[in-house]
This record gives C-alpha cells, sequence and structure tokens, in this order.
C-alpha cells in the first residue's frame, strides 16, 4: 500500500540570474493507493503527476533536491528515510526517454542490470532472463545493442528488466511518449500482465487510450493539485467531447470528430522523383519512384516503426550527401543542395537545433538575406517572434524556456529562413492536449503562411485536426496517399488498429 | 575524500570524461592533416578546455578529476599506447585536483590553471618517443652505425621539442579554460544549466 | 574507437580473460620500447611482435592482422636492406619512422585485440575482480555507454547545424566549434541527469556490491599467457 499523507512539495532550481528559486511541485496530496490497483495520473505539463511518481521511487526527496513537507509511505515505512536502493528492490520504474534511461550497452546486461544490483545469485538471474525473453516473446532482442534499437523495442527491455527483477510495484513516467502504435499495443500486453499477477502499477500519462480497459482510478491533475478523480466505469464509458472538457487527451479514438472546413486544394504540386535510397545495414531503406502531393499544405507521414518515415523526410531535406531523387515544386527542379536550401526540419528533439545565446539571435542567424542591415534583420526577426508568441522572449536563452517554447523558437528560425517546406518530426510526442492543440494551431498557421508541411507523426489526433493529405509508407514504399475527407476517414482510423474504429 | 561520492558525481565524472576524450580525440584525427600535426598538443586541449570548464562548475567534491585521469589513462592503456601514460593521467589528474581544491572549486582562475594544468597528460603519449624510446633505439644502432652517427641523428631530435609541447599543452589548456569561462557565462548561466 | 557490445562466442578461437590481456599489453609495450634487438631481448622482441598477430587470427581480425604483418615486415625491411643505401635527412627520417614503427605498432595492435575481442561487461567485471573499486568501474560503464550516445547526438546536431548552413570549420573556426560543442555540452548535462535517476531507481548504488551476470575466468591459456608475460618480464630486466 502507498500512501501520501499531506504532501507538499517544490523543486529548488537555480534561475538564470543565480537565484535559488523554488518551482513546481505538488501541495496537499492525499492518496492512498490498494495493493494490486492500477492508478493513471493525467494532466498539463508542470501538473505535478511526474512528482508524485518520483516521491513512489524514492527519487523524491533523495535526488531530486526541493522543500517537502507531510510524508509518502511505501507499506508503512516513510520513503525519505528508505536508501533507494532499498525501494528499488520493491519498486520498478519505467521512464519516458528511452535514450537515458539505460546503463548498458548490451541488451540482455540491461534486463540483469537492477537484479545484479540487488546482489541476486547470477545463475538465477539468468534462468530469470530466459523466461521473460521467452513469455514476453523477445529473444531476438537479447544479447544486442541497445543503440540499434527502436524507442519501442527500448522500452520493452526496460519493462523485461522489471519482469526479472519482479517488484510489487511499478511505476511509469509516461512511458508511451515516443512509441508508434504497436509498440504502444505491446506496452498494453505487457502492462495487462503485469495487473494480472496483482501487481500496484501507477502510470503517469497524456496519451491515455491504452489505458482505458486497465485503469482502476483515474486522477486527474492541475497545478499540483488532484482536481477530479475518475472511477473504473466512468473511465471505460466517458466520451471524447466530455474528456476534451476536462483538458486531457481522450480515453478512446473511435468517437473522434473532425471538421473538414479548412481543407482547400493549392493547384501547384510538389512530386518527389526517383526517391530510393539505403542505407549501408539495408534498413530503413526507401523506394519511391514518385510520389505527388498538394503543395501549401499540411501532409501528414505516417507508418509503423522502420517503413521509412525518417528516411523519406531527411531525403526530403537534402540530409543524405550521396542521394540522387529530386524535388520537383511547381515549375523548379530541386536537387540535395537546394533542397537543404529550401527545407526546415523541426526535429524531434529540438535541442539540438537551437545555437545562439537568445531567442531574437536564434531567429536572426537564420535571415540569410544579404541585402537586408542588421537592424533590419532584427526587425524582421522581432515579428516573426510576435507572431509565434515569443515576443517577451526575445532576450532570454532558447534553452531556459519549456519544450513547447522552443519548439515555436525552432519554428521561427524556420521562418526567418524563408524556406517553403517545413517539416516536423514527431512534434506532439510526449505532449499534453493543450499543447498538442497549439501546435495543430501553429501547422494551419504556417500553412496559411504558404508553406508546405510536411509532419511525421503517430498521433491521430493532430492527424485529424489540422492534416490535409496522408502519406502512408510501409517497407519503404507508398502504400496510400489520399486527401483527409469523409470518404477516406475510415482507411486512416484502420491504420491506428481496433482502439480508433 | 571528504564525502563518499554519490551515483550522480561518478556518472558526471563518466559523461564528462566522455565528452572530454571525444572531443580530444576528434581533434587529434583532424591533426592528421600534416600543417596541424605539430599543433596537436597545442589545439587539443584549447577545444577540449571548453567542455572541461564545465566539468569543473559541476564537480562538488575532491578526487572527481583525479578518477577522470585514471579513466583516460587507463582507456589510453588499454587501446596500445605505452604505460608511462597511466602515470602522466594520474598524476595531471591530481595535480588539478589540488588546484581546483585550492580555489575551492568556485574560483575561475583556478580553474582555467587546471584547465592548463590537466592538458598535461597529452605528454604521456609522446614521452616515450623522446626519452625511453630514444635512448634504447640508438643504444641498439650504435654498435651498428657507429657512435658519430648516433650523435647526428640526436641533434635532429632535440629533447627541447619535448620541453616546446609541454608549453604548448599549458598554452593551450589555459586558452581553452578561459574560452570555456567564457561559454559558461554566455551559454550555461543564461539557460539556468550550470 | 568502441568495445564489443556482445560477446560472440563462437567466432573466437581463443579466449583470453581480460585480465591476461592487460598484462600481455603491459609486457608488449615494455619490451617492445625498452630493450635492444640483441640476444636474449631480441629473441623476447620477436615473440612480443608474434602475440598480437596470432590473437589477431584468433578472432578472426584477418584484415588487422594483415597489415600489421606488412607494416612490421616493411619497416624491418627498410631499416635492414634501404636505410644504408640512402644518406643525411632522408636516412635519418626514414630511420626514425621505422624504428617507431618497430616499436610502437605491436603495442596498438594489441590494443586494438583487446577492444575488438573484448565486451564492456567483460572488461568491468574482470575490473571488479581485480578490486577495482566503484568509484573507477561506474564512471568507466558509463563512458562507454556515452560513447555511442554522444556519436548520436554529433549527427544530429549536425544535421541542424547543415540545414541552416551554419559554420565553416575554415572560414569560422570558433564558431563552427561553438555551434557543435554547445549543444552537445547541453545534453551533456541533461543526459548526466536523467541516466543518474534512472540508475539510483534501478537500485545502483556507490557502496554496494553488485553480481555479475557475465562469466569470464581463468582457463588454461590464460595461465599460460599469465606465466609467459611474467617469464618475459623476469628475463627482460635480468638481462
Amino acid at each position: 500500500m502507498i500512501e501520501f499523507k499531506n504532501v507538499s512539495y517544490s523543486y529548488n532550481v537555480v534561475d538564470a540570474d543565480g537565484n535559488a528559486v523554488d518551482k513546481g511541485g505538488v501541495s496537499n496530496i492525499n492518496l492512498t493507493i490498494a495493493d494490486g490497483e492500477f492508478v493513471v495520473l493525467t494532466g498539463g505539463s508542470g501538473c505535478g503527476k511526474t512528482t508524485i511518481t518520483r516521491m513512489i521511487n524514492g527519487l523524491i526527496p533523495q535526488y531530486y533536491k526541493g522543500t517537502m513537507d507531510g510524508t509518502v509511505e511505501l507499506d508503512g515505512k516513510d520513503i525519505s528515510e528508505t536508501p533507494i536502493y532499498e525501494i528499488a528492490k520493491h519498486v520498478g520504474s519505467v521512464f519516458q526517454n528511452p535514450r537515458s534511461q539505460f546503463f548498458n550497452v548490451n541488451t540482455t546486461d540491461e534486463i540483469a542490470f537492477a537484479s545484479e544490483n540487488q546482489r541476486r545469485v547470477p545463475l538465477e538471474i539468468k534462468s530469470s532472463i530466459r523466461e521473460t525473453a521467452s513469455s514476453m516473446s523477445i529473444e531476438r532482442l537479447l544479447n544486442r545493442n541497445i543503440f540499434e534499437l527502436s524507442g519501442g523495442e527500448k522500452q520493452i527491455i526496460a519493462c523485461a528488466g522489471i519482469n526479472v527483477l519482479s517488484p510489487d510495484i511499478v511505476v511509469l513516467d509516461e512511458p508511451s511518449s515516443n512509441l508508434d502504435f504497436y509498440a504502444i499495443e505491446r506496452l498494453k500486453e505487457i502492462l495487462q500482465d503485469w495487473k494480472a499477477q496483482g501487481k500496484t502499477i501507477i502510470v503517469a500519462e497524456h496519451r491515455l487510450f491504452f489505458l482505458r480497459e486497465l485503469a482502476d482510478r483515474l486522477l486527474i491533475m492541475q497545478n499540483g493539485e488532484i482536481i477530479h478523480e475518475l472511477n473504473k466505469e466512468r473511465i471505460s464509458t466517458i466520451s471524447s467531447a466530455e474528456t476534451e472538457k476536462l483538458g486531457i487527451r481522450p480515453l478512446r479514438l473511435d468517437d473522434l470528430q473532425t471538421d473538414f472546413q479548412h481543407r482547400e486544394q493549392s493547384d501547384i504540386t510538389i512530386t518527389l522523383e526517383n526517391f530510393c535510397f539505403s542505407y549501408s545495414d539495408g534498413e530503413h531503406g526507401i523506394d519511391i519512384p514518385e510520389l505527388e502531393v498538394p503543395s501549401n499544405s499540411v501532409i501528414a507521414v505516417i507508418g509503423h516503426n522502420g517503413a521509412g518515415k525518417s528516411t523519406l523526410v531527411r531525403n526530403i531535406c537534402g540530409l543524405e550527401k550521396k542521394f540522387k531523387g529530386v524535388m520537383r515544386y511547381g515549375k523548379k527542379t530541386l536537387k540535395n543542395k537546394e533542397r537543404l536550401h529550401n527545407c526546415y526540419m523541426i526535429m524531434q528533439d529540438v535541442n539540438h537545433q537551437l545555437f545562439t545565446e537568445s531567442v531574437k539571435d536564434e531567429a536572426v542567424l537564420s535571415i540569410t538575406d544579404a541585402s537586408l542591415s542588421e537592424e533590419e534583420k532584427e526587425k524582421k526577426a522581432l515579428d516573426i517572434l510576435s507572431q509565434l508568441d515569443l515576443y517577451e522572449y526575445a532576450d532570454i536563452h532558447p534553452m531556459a524556456l519549456s519544450g513547447g517554447q522552443k519548439q515555436r523558437v525552432a519554428i521561427a528560425s524556420g521562418l526567418a529562413s524563408e524556406k517553403g517546406v517545413m517539416i516536423f518530426d514527431e512534434p506532439t510526442s510526449g505532449l499534453d492536449l493543450s499543447h498538442m492543440k497549439q501546435v495543430s494551431d501553429e501547422l494551419i498557421k504556417l500553412r496559411k503562411l504558404g508553406k508546405t508541411v510536411f509532419v511525421v507523426t503517430h498521433d491521430l489526433e493532430l492527424i485529424l485536426s489540422c492534416c490535409d493529405r496522408v502519406v502512408h509508407l510501409e517497407k519503404g514504399a507508398v502504400m496510400e496517399n489520399y486527401d483527409i475527407c469523409e470518404s477516406n476517414i475510415l482507411k486512416l482510423k484502420a491504420f491506428f488498429g481496433k482502439e480508433a474504429m | 575524500m571528504e564525502k563518499k561520492f554519490e551515483i550522480k558525481d561518478l556518472i558526471t565524472v563518466g559523461v564528462f570524461s566522455a565528452l572530454y576524450f571525444v572531443v580530444m580525440f576528434a581533434v587529434a584525427c583532424f591533426g592528421f592533416i600534416p600543417i596541424f600535426m605539430v599543433f596537436t598538443p597545442f589545439l587539443c586541449p584549447l577545444v577540449a578546455g571548453i567542455p572541461l570548464m564545465l566539468y569543473f562548475s559541476k564537480i562538488k567534491h575532491f578526487g572527481m578529476i583525479t578518477i577522470t585521469g585514471t579513466l583516460i589513462g587507463i582507456i589510453m592503456f588499454v587501446i596500445g599506447h605505452p604505460y608511462p601514460i597511466l602515470l602522466f593521467c594520474i598524476g595531471a589528474g591530481l595535480l588539478t585536483e589540488v588546484i581546483l581544491k585550492m580555489g575551492n572549486y568556485q574560483s575561475i582562475k583556478h580553474c582555467v590553471a587546471g584547465s592548463a594544468v590537466f592538458s598535461l597528460w597529452f605528454l604521456g603519449m609522446v614521452i616515450a618517443f623522446f626519452f625511453s624510446f630514444r635512448e634504447a633505439y640508438f643504444a641498439s644502432i650504435v654498435d651498428g652505425y657507429g657512435q658519430e652517427y648516433v650523435e647526428a641523428m640526436k641533434s635532429y631530435t632535440p629533447t627541447w621539442v619535448f620541453f616546446a609541447m609541454i608549453i604548448m599543452c599549458l598554452v593551450g589548456g589555459a586558452i581553452g579554460g578561459l574560452l570555456g569561462a567564457k561559454v559558461l557565462k554566455k551559454h550555461f548561466r543564461k539557460a539556468g544549466m550550470a | 574507437m568502441e568495445f564489443g557490445v556482445c560477446s560472440d562466442k563462437s567466432k573466437a578461437f581463443i579466449r583470453l580473460d581480460p585480465r591476461s590481456k592487460l598484462l600481455l599489453l603491459m609486457a608488449i609495450s615494455i619490451i617492445m620500447i625498452g630493450g635492444t634487438t640483441v640476444g636474449i631481448e631480441g629473441v623476447l622482441r620477436i615473440i612480443c611482435a608474434a602475440i598480437p598477430f596470432l590473437l589477431l587470427l584468433s578472432i578472426r581480425q584477418y584484415k588487422a592482422a594483415t597489415i600489421y604483418l606488412l607494416l612490421l615486415g616493411t619497416a624491418l625491411f627498410c631499416e635492414k636492406q634501404v636505410a644504408p643505401y640512402t644518406h643525411g635527412m632522408c636516412n635519418i627520417i626514414l630511420m626514425m619512422i621505422c624504428g617507431l614503427i618497430t616499436r610502437f605498432v605491436a603495442g596498438y595492435m594489441m590494443g586494438w585485440y583487446t577492444v575488438k575481442s573484448t565486451s564492456v561487461s567483460e572488461f568491468i567485471t574482470a575490473m571488479e575482480h581485480m578490486h577495482c573499486p566503484s568509484f573507477i568501474s561506474i564512471p568507466i560503464s558509463v563512458m562507454f555507454r556515452y560513447f555511442p550516445t554522444l556519436s548520436e547526438e554529433y549527427k544530429s546536431i549536425n544535421d541542424a547545424k547543415r540545414m541552416r548552413e551554419l559554420g565553416h570549420p575554415l572560414k569560422q573556426p570558433l564558431t563552427y566549434v561553438e555551434y557543435i560543442l554547445v549543444p552537445l555540452m547541453m545534453s551533456t548535462v541533461r543526459i548526466a541527469d536523467e541516466l543518474s535517476a534512472a540508475s539510483l531507481s534501478k537500485g545502483l548504488s556507490a557502496g554496494e556490491k553488485r553480481t555479475h551476470i557475465c562469466e569470464i575466468g581463468i582457463g588454461s591459456i590464460d595461465i599460460v599467457a599469465i606465466i609467459g608475460s611474467i617469464t618475459m618480464f623476469v628475463l627482460f630486466l635480468v638481462y
């Protein structure tokens, strides 16, 4: 049993001027989670759900420094007085970012890692790894290099490690953020197994649809407090319209609504020709002799993991040096180099594409028009920033901003460069409802500005709210290429599995 | 050691040592262009000094830099560098540690000095070329070629080159440290990350 | 530079314990650098030069073994047959280069073998068997885990840089370095933080001993290697 008794917590952080400030956290949490219960925590970014998970695995207060009141007890023992490695025996954790939660390079070592830390006998660990591998059917993932696995496979390795350690409690902090639909299905099966084994499970999540049949309780948080609590019955019946009113992502995908009003066709087309490319390992290649899409529209690129989506957009951008394919944009024919000059990609991890010391400089840096004076450049940059509600942050360091704001800074620098094609790689992974809507509004805005936008995404809600066209890739080839309209909506939903039908 | 290492410290040591090592390595590869070859002892510490300064700012207690030195030594040895590298790496680490300690891990001046001194491990890679190797090599050819020949050869490969390298390392490391301090101020303080 | 990730036992003819590899490395680097080419020391040098070659063959690194053989052969040939016919500066440069190759290449090749034949977990397990404290073994595992991450991060930063057509390495070297290093450093800070949290929650602790599923052990070949290295040390020091 986990008990939160009147718990308040705030993080101690240092702001840009070097002053210590308190930030975020939770206040007055009273919560009891019974053994074997499946609890889902949700709410906007910064609502405090991650803080709750960190209090269960002991990272708060022992790793993250802050001010804490009240007590959290795990089977009657105070968490703040139990060493983390003791807690780790009883509580397994899965984190949001599959890239940074691994200590080992080899998958088998990683699965064994938590058990090794508990000093279990090696032979015993090995036999549980074998059992786990066959029960989860992941034999092919054993003894591999973790860096060769997809995000979904990495998350499965994390779950396998928990299976081997076999704790009574599992906390998961946004485990689905980086996963596609297949991987989410797998995750759901694993959660189902754990639930059947009687484990207590706590999931902090934005995307909720895969938890509908599993959750016993859904807690909605805001500003560090629990504001709504939904019971099992309510969870299974609540409609998308109602969840939207509560400010959370839907629990079901089958009744999602969309309006087809804003979509009108442009007559200029973009044609990709001879888009064939393969990597030396033979995977993730693409083979697209010709693909025609309307310009000045928002095009969703969908497909399962390894279908070649990233390869396609990388090549649209002109990032692969030896690539031969061309893009015809109206009357222009663009080769690799020229595409690099005309396309701009907002990467999944925007941290990699912000270089300067202030938001304004970031936009100025992208203005390549040599005829402009410094003042004109600055004025233009500020114009763009105000279009994206970033004006007030003009002098702030981009890295001091939140994730969504950073993404907008990247969009701003794309706009400043005046490139015609903007590409987004998974722009809504790990975003809550309001931020997802914001991204969707930004994409629509870009289209109004005359841009052609490609979005690689696994997010059905995003596609329904702003995209005009769908390009469906499978095994490197274009399987479908259609407009989003009433007659095609079933085809689209079918891709997203039985949940969406 | 004043305090036991925490996991956070050890992981900080690991990632920053890796970053430092990779930057060193990358610049050294750049050094395969012949003109730059002579300047590697200067250029490597200069560029690697930038992440090193960020690392210094994350150090909370005694021993972390010495560990970094030891790790670099172990890796260099394992990939086949002659054994003096181990002594140089650990020595440079300890010396840097003492300098940083004198500045209480806060003073920028001490950090810059630390960056200069730490880069001296670089010499561990070349010392064998100058001393033990040179002497042994000349001793081995003296029979065949005669003392005169060996003397002539010695004059072409003077030991002052080694001392010039010491200076290059120190100056490169110090400039790297200053650049690093600038980068910290420009980016990391402003972003609330240091 | 990277260690093998997965130990594939079927591929190697001879499996040495990482500890014997380290001992051999030490022996080779000491004997090859110091010492003359005559008498017992000459014999020891030949043995030390042969060990990396045989070991490279044993893990099917035929290309590396061939390169090593060619390099060493050419250097020896030049030293003995070509150098006597040259004069002045030319002769000295040739002699120096040949000398460097004959004395250092064996060590690097042994290093290459060690890196190629040892997985990270074998190496760490061996270190802990040698009573290496956790404040060395934990950072070293983290380093090996962070190398591939750094290369992934670098690739995306470089892509982003190319997309924005920023910084030319020769025209603006400082800006170029800044645009690569700063995002890389930012990532490092972030990943250090996330990785620490994840490792703690998986029960890693600086003070406690851990077990290892990785199996290493001293076998008969290791005993030969260890006795061999020690004998060579002794002979080298005595003569």
